[in-house]
């Protein structure tokens, strides 16, 4: 006795998916993560204002592609994805400041990174992460030019690999890794110097 | 492997972004008898996971109640505009006036919007 069940596949179920359907699916699947991409806008543009508008301009991209979604895929990092090109559509545009590239960061930052961390040493570097008061990291990280702020946000707090990095912001996995690497230094240079500022390491030590 | 080695890709290491067992093994093996390396390492590791720890206590801001009223809003009226198509009749009307030979021209323009809107 053959079955009269059909079974379809997940892309011809899309194919016949109602907009009432697509919209159900929408708001189970999509809407759970709102937190967390306005969390990543705040990363991008810095300002709550900015970071809302930049969310719910995320959200209307995503709705009205959201059948080129291919379920069982990430859906969270390909929210994060709207996200970038939506803020290098948008946002960005209206800023036209000029992009420093990574080559010159590297060149004085990095040189005062080695100072930095030399002068003070491993263990003193332990002790100031141990007893950060709130709020240090966050600033530190706001400071940071944006290409390595993004990378730190989405290695050191989502947890993504640099392959799922790349993709998310466009980039090669080379360039995730060095940017990587960079932001995560930067950011250690200017918790020192916070520590350093509220008199960590002696007056002599500045 | 040599130490500059080690050190010029202990990011790699450490976030686990080495896929290739051998390789991953030639690291381990160079730990084990290098304990400047592993001392390294290990310091670096230790940091790592502590500022993973700061930043995501950190950088979990809550989305604004109303941001959510907004995009559930927006994901509504995008929908009730996928279900039919919405008919948009513009009208113009120009009136010219002449006194004095001085010529005033007035432009009204109008939109009526005709579709079905079930979800709004």
């Amino acid at each position: 006795m053959s079955s009269e069940i059909e079974v379809k596949t997940p892309a011809e179920l899309l194919a016949t998916e109602t907009v009432v359907e697509r919209t159900a699916r929408f708001e189970r699947d999509a809407m759970q993560y709102t937190n967390q991409l306005y969390a990543a806008a705040l990363r991008y543009t810095k300002d709550p204002h900015n970071a809302q508008d930049l969310v719910q301009d995320t959200y209307a991209k995503a709705f009205t592609s959201f059948h080129q979604f291919e379920p069982g895929t990430n859906l969270k990092a390909w929210l994060y994805r709207i996200l970038t090109t939506t803020f290098i559509n948008t946002y960005r545009k209206d800023q036209r400041r000029p992009l420093i590239s990574d080559g010159e960061v590297e060149d004085w930052q990095l040189a005062a990174a080695a100072s930095h961390t030399s002068d003070l040493g491993k263990s003193a570097e332990d002790e100031v992460l141990e007893n950060l008061p709130d709020g240090d990291v966050k600033r530190a990280l706001q400071e940071i030019p944006e290409e390595f702020r993004l990378a730190v946000f989405y290695a050191d707090v989502e947890g993504y690999s640099y392959k799922e990095i790349a993709e998310i912001l466009g980039i090669p996995a080379g360039t995730v890794m060095s940017r990587l690497h960079r932001g995560r230094k930067l950011l250690r240079v200017l918790l020192m110097d916070y520590a350093k500022d509220r008199g960590f390491g002696g007056s002599d030590g500045m | 492997m040599e130490c500059n080695e080690i050190m010029h890709a202990l990011i790699l290491f450490i976030d686990n972004e080495i896929h290739e067992e051998a390789q991953v093994q030639s690291f381990q093996s160079h730990f084990q008898n290098c304990p400047q390396c592993l001392n390294e390492m290990e310091h670096e590791r230790q940091i790592l996971t502590r500022m993973k720890t700061l930043l995501a206590d950190e950088c979990c801001e809550p989305a604004p109640d109303d941001l959510q009223i907004r995009i559930a809003k927006q994901t509504a009226l995008l929908a009730s505009q996928m279900f039919s198509p919405t008919q948009i009749i513009t009208e113009y009307r120009r009136t010219e006036t002449t006194i004095n030979g001085q010529t005033h021209i007035e432009i009204e323009t109008t939109h009526e919007i005709r579709g079905d809107f079930p979800l709004s």
